[in-house]
């Protein structure tokens, strides 16, 4: 008899009164795949992350409006012109944050963290808007408005935005 | 003047979290008999336009749902177009047919939403998913996810208004038990605050009882000139006549850190309100609006909303919404639906969904258990991702 190799699930769900679908109450269900790798283009967002390779942390700085981005905006969406990078010291202020204890595992690097974990939301000294990253610190020691600054990381990482992290700031 | 659209009928399915027996064409049948039944038509050669509405490729698995779902439901030769906007997706489908009948570009048009989010993926690769919906290299691949998002603003909310767990857990309480009232919804709960503070952490504030559903679901509403409406729809005149009478639509950054100061609160959901109670010429929401459907993606964006929409002041969301003002029998009931909390929340439905709460209620045919006395005037307010395309729509009933 000819079968189906994928993963199957046949149901017959049962008659309700009335029903004009009387005639379609036998349901089959498929377990089906569907993978991709693919190449994905960091474009003028790239320095950024190579720079992190350099332990260095970088922003976009508006000619125009002097607005401060990190992360970085190649593109200043007040005054619509080209930005250029600067390097800012990487220390900054806790401003908000979330405790998630499940990980969506988006990749690699996010897959391999510890829950909980902490999103947290940082302002960064000399920069304009807030700048989302892990901060690695046990929860009893987070508090709004406390200092804290980038890390760098020493391990091999999938995304290159995992090459840093926020600590408290000793 | 003339061409302000009414709504002609609507229909819709039960919203669960796994139809075993429909596919998204199977779900939009569904709903579309339901529409016949409620219009008293027997097909729909006579409506002149279809507008499509779902968010995701991805959820679907299915491309250019615009096409074949237009095809599944005898509307052909007739013009379609798919809107997408995220989770605001169904409001500014809505909103866009608004314009075309407005335009004169058609009569009637058939606003047909679908999403199957239920079980299709697990809850895992569903959160993949929705973070697609994220800034990718900035928050996605950090370990970002939407809940994490609204949690990091609803702290902020906490910390400079004093909101608190309790205040928010009356929003995943109330809205859960109006869905009691609604045999369409996915999930009533008779639950009280002390079990919702004593659910799972998911992303600290939130915990499990206070995130909305995954839905598999449909939802359609036919819009027409009123005109149309009376020559095409045989239980028109046997209603009273709602009106959508104004619209409006706001935006704002991806990323919440870029909004810096202003994180506590959607600035794209003040411009949409602003717009259309300026189209409706409300000055005094609280007042002159009588029942609403908010985005409830989470209980604390309730908070938010009530703030947003000018129907209490800035920081003072929370204890409105615990005095049980938004209640059924309150000054302005809300989510009588049961929300996406209660009723559920499948995308490309769900401001569909939001829109028949109100219609049902302005007609005067809710379940008496969650009917809103006189209701004459009513809001959705239904967003994407944290309120970065907002959209407010506003019913009127005319008699
Ligand atoms: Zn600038």
């Amino acid at each position: 008899m000819p079968d189906v190799t994928s993963k199957k699930d046949v149901q017959n769900l049962p008659a309700v009164e009335g029903d004009v679908w009387a005639d379609f109450r036998q349901v089959e269900r498929l377990t089906l795949a569907l993978t991709q790798s693919y190449t994905h283009t960091l474009g003028k967002y790239s320095r950024f992350f190579i720079e992190l390779e350099n332990r260095r942390f970088m922003a976009t700085h508006c000619g125009g409006c002097g607005k401060v981005c990190a992360p970085p905006r190649p593109l200043c969406p007040e005054c619509l012109k080209a930005t250029n990078w600067i390097e800012l010291p990487g220390t900054g202020t806790l401003e908000t944050f979330s405790v998630l204890h499940f990980s969506p595992g988006s990749n690699a690097d996010v897959a391999a963290l510890p829950t909980p974990y902490i999103f947290a939301y940082v302002l960064l000294d000399g920069a304009s808007t807030l700048f989302p990253h892990l901060l690695r610190a046990p929860l009893e020691q987070i508090s709004l408005g406390m200092r804290v600054r980038v890390a760098f990381s020493d391990h091999p990482v999938e995304h290159p935005i995992h090459l840093m992290y926020f600590v408290p700031l000793e | 003047m003339m061409r302000v659209p009414v709504i002609a009928g609507v229909g819709m399915t039960r919203f669960a979290s796994e139809r075993l027996d429909c596919n998204a064409r199977d779900l939009l049948a569904e709903a579309v008999l339901a529409l016949l039944a409620d219009t008293g038509m027997s097909d729909l050669k006579a409506v002149q336009h279809g507008l499509c509405s779902y968010e995701s490729d991805h959820f679907n698995r299915q491309m250019t749902l615009a096409a074949i779902l237009h095809d599944q439901i005898g509307l052909l030769p007739t013009p379609t177009v798919r809107v997408e906007g995220g989770g605001a997706t169904g409001a500014l489908a809505l909103r866009t047919a608004w314009a075309y009948v407005q335009s004169g570009l058609c009569d009637s048009i058939l606003v047909y939403g679908v999403e199957t989010n239920g079980r299709g993926v697990s809850s895992q690769t569903a959160n993949q998913l929705f973070a697609l919906s994220a800034d990718f290299d900035w928050e996605m691949m950090i370990g970002g996810t939407y809940t994490g998002f609204y949690a990091a603003m609803m702290r902020a909310h906490m910390q400079q208004f004093g909101t608190t767990p309790e205040q928010f857990a009356h929003v995943a309480v109330r809205n859960r038990r109006n869905a009691g009232f609604n045999p369409l919804a996915q999930k009533p709960m008779d639950i009280t605050t002390a079990d919702v503070l004593a659910s799972r952490p998911v992303a600290e504030p939130y915990r499990l009882l206070d995130c909305s559903l995954l839905s598999d679901g449909a939802a359609v509403i036919l819009l027409a000139t009123e005109d149309w409406a009376r020559a095409n729809t045989p239980r028109f005149a046997q209603r009273p006549v709602v009106c959508f009478t104004a619209t409006g639509c706001g935006t704002d950054t991806m990323r919440l850190g870029d909004r810096y100061p202003h994180i506590t609160n959607f600035r794209a959901k003040r411009a949409a309100a602003q717009q259309a109670y300026q189209m409706a010429g409300i000055t005094n929401p609280l007042d002159q609006i009588d029942v609403a459907e908010l985005y409830d993606s989470y209980s604390g964006v309730e908070i938010q909303a009530v703030e947003d929409l000018g129907f209490v002041a800035e920081g003072t969301g929370g204890a409105s919404i615990a005095s049980g003002m938004f209640d059924l029998g309150g000054v302005l009931p809300v989510n009588t639906s049961g929300g996406l909390l209660g009723r559920g929340a499948p995308v490309g439905a769900t401001g569909i969904a939001q829109a028949i709460e109100i219609a049902l209620q302005l007609w005067g045919e809710a379940d008496p258990r969650r009917q809103v006395a006189g209701a004459r005037r009513g809001l959705t307010d239904t967003h994407a991702g944290i309120a970065t395309i907002s959209v407010v729509n506003i019913f009127e009933r005319r008699d």
